[in-house]
Order: structure tokens, then sequence, then C-alpha cells
């Protein structure tokens, strides 16, 4: 069992942040919300009032791009699934790659792109089909740091001119912190709710947030509760491994 | 686009080696190290492949084992590409014809001659199915390979998009699988040229294998070497425009597109 007794609400328009050690089932909560991997037990309900349009859009971690599609094809790839009219599709895409910073490249495939190139086409993707909730699977993990500081920036402006309710799925409490509303602390495995901390930083944020005495001291309280659930969580693997009958 | 001049720098190898090689064979068959019985000076030969291409002998044997190539290529194309998806899209189906394929591809396409001739009216009819063989398990088997190798997370985020059934196939599972089918289509081609030189050798009086193989027996050795050469060209030609074509297609593959 990977998850147990996950119970949440997220508000409309909120950004939602989830960590927790590897292996606590922060991926796997993403994509039963996603409806890619079918729970065993319990409900999913996303209030939903226009309808027509997806209730999720995930961003992957290795961003899962066609390769044999251009940007834009790769950006109007949902839509065109729907049936959406093309040159609806194609202002869609003119839109969503503007915001993102990529209005030029609409012609190339993603292998003449850089890796956080590749990132921001998976975001317009996601934005592009004008979801209920966007979906965000580390997201920035696979970039360098230099590019993950520049796309948190990013990301924090177009969920300012958007308004979308996200649910961010990272490994960087620094991170979670700078980017969200509320930050969800799962357990070791198998994943439980193990705390929820308001993140209260103001709105607009930005990366001097950090020096913030307010930002300093919930990146300690969280810390030092993730630090117990890491060592559980590597305690196990450690027990597994000497024990692999047992249980 | 490059200066010729650093073009030529770029790749005097690969156009020197071949030059090279005709020099040497020249002067050692003029010096006579090798006898020129058996290995005429290339001049030589180029003067009676004019000869053979002036008297149009040469067109007609190049004419009929160009359509057969192109109806053993056809053949073997529709049926391995449509197998292959086949076999990549259901495990079961894979299950149960590898092991068959596994056997049976290995065999030299040339002894299916007599065997298809029980099957199929013997004469043109066998010597394009028999030539198509080999060529079909190499496409089949590329192909299933193709839509095997696709990459997982791409085809869910495709699902996750909304791509179902047909879309799928069409807009995911059949462009993820071209860069290895046309690796296929091209490894069929050449087999199908190969192959069928063989069949000609031993079943007919027409083709460039008969003519081949009919130099040789009256000991026309130029124009065996002629025939020879008319081969490796179409060989290489048939080749060359299968990969430019790919380039074509496939602007999305990068060793492709860059190039």
């Amino acid at each position: 069992m990977a998850l147990d007794r996950i119970s949440l609400q997220v508000d409309a328009g909120e950004f939602l942040c989830i960590v927790g050690p590897s292996g606590s089932g922060k991926s796997t909560l993403l994509r039963v919300l996603a409806g890619l991997h079918r729970q065993s037990a319990g409900e999913v309900r996303i209030e939903a009032d226009r309808p027509g349009t997806p209730l999720t859009a995930m961003v992957f971690q290795e961003h899962a791009l066609l390769p044999w599609r251009t940007v834009r094809d790769n950006v109007t790839f949902g839509l065109e699934n729907r049936g959406v009219a093309r040159a609806e599709r194609e202002a869609r895409a003119r839109e969503m790659l503007a915001m993102v910073g990529l209005a030029r490249f609409a012609r190339h495939y993603p292998h003449q792109l850089s890796g956080g190139m590749k990132q921001r086409v998976g975001i317009a993707r996601a934005l592009a089909n004008d979801p209920e909730v966007l979906l965000m699977d580390e997201p920035l993990a696979a970039l360098d740091a230099q590019t993950r500081t520049i796309m948190q920036e990013e990301l924090l402006r177009i969920w300012a001119t958007l308004g979308k309710t996200v649910v961010y799925v990272t490994h960087s409490l620094e991170e979670a912190l700078l980017l969200g509303d509320r930050v969800v602390l799962l357990t070791a495995r198998p994943g439980r709710v193990c705390q929820i901390y308001s993140v209260d930083l103001g709105r607009p944020r930005g990366l001097e947030v950090r020096g913030s005495p307010a930002y300093g001291a919930l990146l300690e309280t969280i810390w030092s509760r993730l630090r117990e659930e890491v060592l559980r969580a590597i305690a196990a693997d450690r027990g597994a491994d000497s024990e692999p009958a047992g249980g | 686009m490059k200066a010729p001049g650093r073009w030529l720098a770029d790749r005097w190898l690969t156009i020197g080696s071949p030059i090279a090689l005709l020099v040497l064979w020249e002067w050692a068959s003029a010096t006579g190290i090798l006898r020129a019985v058996f290995f005429p000076r290339p001049s030589t030969i180029a003067w009676h492949l004019r000869d053979l291409a002036a008297d149009g002998t040469l067109w007609g044997h190049v004419a009929t084992t160009l359509v057969r190539i192109a109806w053993s290529f056809s053949l073997a194309a529709v049926l391995g590409v449509a197998i292959g998806l086949a076999m990549g899209l259901w495990r079961r189906l894979r299950e149960g014809l590898d092991p068959v394929f596994a056997v049976i591809y290995p065999i030299p396409s040339v002894l299916f001659l007599p065997l298809v001739s029980f099957l199929v009216p013997p004469g043109e009819i066998a010597l394009v199915v028999t030539t198509a063989v080999t060529s079909f398990f190499l496409i089949a088997f590329t192909t299933t390979h193709g839509v095997t190798q696709i990459d997982r997370l791409v085809v869910e985020a495709a699902q996750h998009y909304g791509a179902r059934g047909w879309r799928l196939f069409a807009a995911v599972l059949l462009p993820g699988a071209l860069p290895f089918i046309f690796t296929g289509l091209r490894l069929g081609l050449g087999f199908a040229l190969i192959v069928v030189v063989a069949v000609e050798i031993v079943s007919t009086s027409r083709g460039l294998g008969a003519l081949l193989w009919l130099s040789w027996q009256v000991l026309k050795v130029e124009d065996m070497y002629a025939t020879f050469f008319v081969i490796a060209l179409l060989g290489a030609l048939l080749s060359y425009g299968l990969v430019a074509l790919r380039a074509r297609l496939l602007p999305w593959v990068p060793d492709v597109g860059d190039r």
C-alpha cells in the first residue's frame, strides 16, 4: 500500500504543495488525482463549473512530450483530442507559448530544446487545456539549479496571472515554501497526512522571501518533522533489506 | 550551407577510398600482378559496361530485376509493417509468433524457392514471394520492436491528454514506431536486392543475377564485373534513397534532422 487515509481539501485558486520522504506516495497521490492510477478505496471529487474542460492536467517530471510533434502541436494535443477547432487550438497555443516565453519556438521539435524549455512546453501543454486543477509532479527536479530558480519565479508569475488551483509535488522544502499557500507533509510509507502547514509569507512572493525570519522559522519547523519521516523511511528500507521474507 | 572545400575536407576518405582501390586494381592488372583473365582492368570493364548499356541488353535486365524488387519489397513491406504493428500492440500475438519467426527467419531465403513453388504458381510469382520472405521478417521484427520501445511515460501522458483508441494509435504509437519501421524497410530493401539476384542465378535467364551468372559461364568476365558494378550501384542508390526519404519524412528524429 502506497497511501493510507489521505483526506485533503484544496481550495479553488490555491497553490498546494506536497512534500514527504521518498516512497511516501507523493507521486502516487498525484496520479490518483490525475486518473492515471486507480485507488483501491476512497474517492476524488473535483468541483467543476465549466463543462467541456478537463478536470486535471498534469506536468510530468520528465516532461513526457511527444518527440514527433512540434512545440505547438504538443501544446494543442489535448485540445485536438477533444475536437477543439483548429483556429481556436492555435490561438490557445500562441497565448500559452507566449506566457511561458516560447513564442519563437512553436515550430521546433522537443529534441531541439533545452531541459528547461521542454518543461516550459509541458507547462504550456497543461495550461492550454484549461483544467480545473493543475497537477505538477516534481516538474523542476530534473533541471539544473539556476534554471530551476528562474522557473520557480516564472511559475509564481503564471499562477498569479491565471489563478489556477495547483497541486504541486516536490522533494524540496525551500521550493514548497516559495511557491505554496499550504504545505502538506506526508509520512513515510504508507503515506499519510502527517501535518499541514500554512505558509503565511505574504503574496506576491519572490526569492527574497528566503531572507525573512518567518521563512527560516517555518523551514526549521517543517524540516525537523520531515527529518523524522525521512529517517523512518530509511530505517524501514534497511529492515526490508535484512528481512526480505519477514513482515 | 557549407563551402564545397569544407565538404570535401570532411569526406575525402569516403570519396577517396573507392577511387584508390580502383587505381590500385587498374595498376595491378596492367602490370600482371593480377591475372587479367580473371581480374580485368577496371577501365576495360567500364568499356564493356558501356557496350552492354548501348546495345540495350543491360537495361532489359535492370528493368526485370527492378520490377521484381518492387513487387517483393511492396509485399514484404505491407505484410511486415501490418503484422509487426499487430505484434507490437498485442502481447499475446507477439508471444505466439516470436518462436515461429525465430525459427524461420535464419533460413536462407533462396531455399524457400522450391517450397514456394508448390504453394504458388512457379515462375515469376514464386520468385517474387521467395524474395519477399527475409525482407518480411526483417520489417516485421523492427516494426514490432519500434512499437514496444516507445517510452511508456510518453504513452501515458498522451492518454492523460485524451488520446484513446485510433487516436492513440495514429498520433502516438505509429509515429513512435516510425524510425524503427524505416530502419526495417531499409534493411528489407537491401535484402530484397540480395535475394532477388540469388534467385535469378538459380532459376531464370532474365534479370541482373541471370546476366551475371551467364557472363561467368561463358567466361565473359568483363561483363560479369560490369553486372557486379550495376548491382552494387543499384543497392547503394536504393539504400540512400530511403535514407533521404526518411530525413524528409521524419524531421523530428535527432540524428537525422541535424545532419
